[in-house]
């Protein structure tokens, strides 16, 4: 390649970069006019719809597309693995059902999610919905920190000597109240879809005071029951028996939360109520 | 006119020296170097998503999702959760205008690269530009032979100032181009119709989008560059001034350096010293208030960030030209 001559060199340099400070001036007054003097705009958007998976029993499709929603216990907050009971629920259904594709949609629990959050969420929010669509099983908890996160703020781990029974008796009609809108709404979005609730379970059995507490947790699991059975597609897996005699081998430190081996045996109870 | 004339040659000369000296020859090969690397990243991180995700959708539901876990955190400071509160209320406007963010293309990793590295890596480059411009004719011993043509000094100076501006803006468009062109490659040359929003007003930890209006990309990536080119050319400014008061080249750009690094380490930490919004590193991220990013502190807006930027140019303007024309030369 020849060198060019400085006249040229010059020349070149000289209206590229002339050229380019004027664009970038340009620019920065488009800027300036976008963010001094901003105008709202309505954006239309062309909607997306999402066509439902066809419901039906998993064995007959190819596809199995697994939505988690809830709170801790589904985020998998204890398990040190990290992978909680939906990860798992994925793993086995693998092993459940070798040919086909399963695969985990979206795991959208929130860590101290309650019930009248979680309405909301199904009510306004789009992310959730469209999530929800796609999922031919959807699995889900709620309802654990209606009950026991009774003074809001306070870490769970710590509740254990503030947790007063005649509160858990009185926050119950509440929050089944909620859940019976949650899980009207859950049928809106998604008819189709095998649902599945985890059942509550009494972490604090193994504490005298606090044993008689699995009672009432029963009645919350029975009243829920009573919900889900209006849907014939919805029900629900028992953990309450998981966490009594054998509360040291599957609670995690936290004393709250399952561990690993606690999901697991969820995740087996899911997986077996699915077909 | 007849003085713009006879300043032409020595801009000239000004621009061929900057050439000669092949400093943007070193910033095209920094960006031929990084822009791979950090495209390659990307794909990374595309192909991860890919994998785990079927649709871009369910990508930013997972990410929402995850924003909203490190809120319900005790552990989290305050200021981190304000703006990931933020940057919630933002995806979520995304989400239900159905509108990717992220989308894998040239023109949104241009947009994203640009924005990155508007506060450390284009200061940088201009550092490479500016710092010796006047500190190395000293060293080099030129300076004499300069100041002794029948020449004032103001037009050595302006001459100087000049072609570095010239650089300064070639350099920014020179980085869009190439990263465009690099990154095409692997996420294809699309993307420059995309919608994105802009004009979000932030309250406090809210977002109100009554101002939010979409804006294809190719308009939002010249506001970008505008901006970003606002932030260059004051940290151009200031390195001159710095190399006109520092004999030694390295003294000068450690001193810019220095300055450019502390700024971006206050944007960080110093949301509670107030008056450090007047330090002009601390506006550099001009491309914040286009994205709608809460600012470093609160209350800075755009048009504050221009007005210091443009003070701190016009300053070390002020100081530059007076020293360099009332100096003594001695070495």
């Amino acid at each position: 390649m020849r060198p060019i001559s400085s006249g040229n060199l010059w020349k070149i340099i000289g209206i590229s970069s002339v050229l380019s400070t004027l664009l970038l001036i340009a620019g920065v007054g488009f800027a300036v006019k976008d963010t001094l003097y901003p105008k709202g705009e309505a954006f239309s958007e062309s909607a997306k719809v999402s066509v439902l998976p066809a419901g039906g029993e998993l064995s007959e499709g190819n596809d199995i597309v697994i939505t988690a929603i809830g709170d801790s216990l589904t985020k998998g907050t204890g398990d040190a693995s990290g992978e909680g009971y939906v990860k798992q629920v994925v793993a086995l259904l693998k092993q459940k059902y070798p040919g086909k594709s399963v695969r985990l949609n979206n795991n959208l629990a929130v860590n101290g999610l309650k019930s009248d959050r979680l309405e909301q969420l199904l009510e306004t929010d789009k992310g959730y919905s469209f999530a929800l669509k796609q999922a031919n099983v959807i699995v889900f908890t709620i309802g654990g920190n209606d009950l026991f996160q009774i003074l809001s703020g306070k870490s769970l781990g710590n509740l254990a000597n503030e947790l007063n029974l005649d509160k858990l008796k009185a926050e119950m009609p509440q929050g089944l109240n909620r859940l019976a809108q949650v899980v009207k709404r859950l049928h809106l979005i998604n008819p189709n879809a095998q649902v599945v609730y985890v059942g509550l379970y009494n972490p604090f059995y193994d504490i005298e005071e606090f044993r008689s507490g699995s009672l009432q947790i029963q009645q919350w699991n029975e009243r829920v029951y009573t919900l889900l059975h209006e849907y014939p597609n919805m029900t629900m897996v028992p953990t309450f028996d998981l966490f009594e005699n054998t509360i040291d081998r599957y609670l995690s430190s936290d004393h709250f939360h399952p561990n690993h081996a606690g999901y697991q045996q969820i995740a087996t109870r899911i997986v077996q109520s699915l077909e | 006119m007849k003085a713009l004339v006879r300043l032409l040659p020595l801009i000239q000369n000004e621009t061929l020296k900057i050439w000669k000296k092949k400093r943007f020859l070193v910033i095209v090969l920094v960006l031929l170097i990084l822009i791979p690397i950090f495209t390659y990243a990307q794909y990374r991180i595309k192909e991860t998503n890919e994998m785990n995700f079927k649709d871009w959708r369910n990508q930013l539901v997972q990410q929402i999702s995850e924003y909203q876990n490190t809120l319900s955190s005790d552990r989290i400071p305050d200021e981190w959760k304000r703006s990931q509160r933020i940057a919630v209320q933002q995806l979520q406007y995304y989400l239900d205008h159905d509108v990717n963010p992220n989308s894998p293309d040239g023109v949104t990793f241009t947009r994203s690269f640009l924005s990155n590295a508007v506060t450390l890596f284009f200061p940088l480059l201009i550092l490479a530009l500016a710092s010796d411009l006047v500190s190395g004719e000293r060293t080099s011993g030129t300076i004499k032979m300069l100041l002794t043509r029948p020449v004032c000094r103001w037009k050595i100076l302006f001459s100087k100032l000049v072609a570095l501006s010239l650089y300064v803006s070639l350099t920014v468009v020179v980085s869009a181009v190439l990263c465009y062109l690099i990154s095409g490659a692997v996420f294809g040359y699309k993307g420059w119709e995309l919608p994105v929003f802009t004009g979000f007003v932030i309250k406090g930890s809210a977002v109100e989008s009554g101002f939010v209006h979409a804006i294809p990309q190719w308009h939002y990536l010249l506001m970008e560059a505008g901006l970003i080119w606002v932030s260059a050319m004051t940290v151009a400014l200031l390195a001159l001034m710095v190399s006109v008061l520092v004999r030694s080249t390295a003294a000068s750009i450690v001193t810019m350096m220095a300055a450019v690094i502390s700024g971006t380490l206050l944007s960080n930490m110093a949301s509670s010293w107030h008056s450090a919004k007047f330090i002009f590193s601390v506006n550099l991220q001009l491309t914040d208030y286009l994205a709608g990013s809460p600012p470093p502190i609160t209350g800075m807006t755009l048009g504050f960030s221009l007005v210091i930027l443009v003070s701190w140019g016009i300053a070390s303007l002020a100081v530059s030209f007076f020293v360099f024309t009332k100096q003594d030369i001695l070495n």
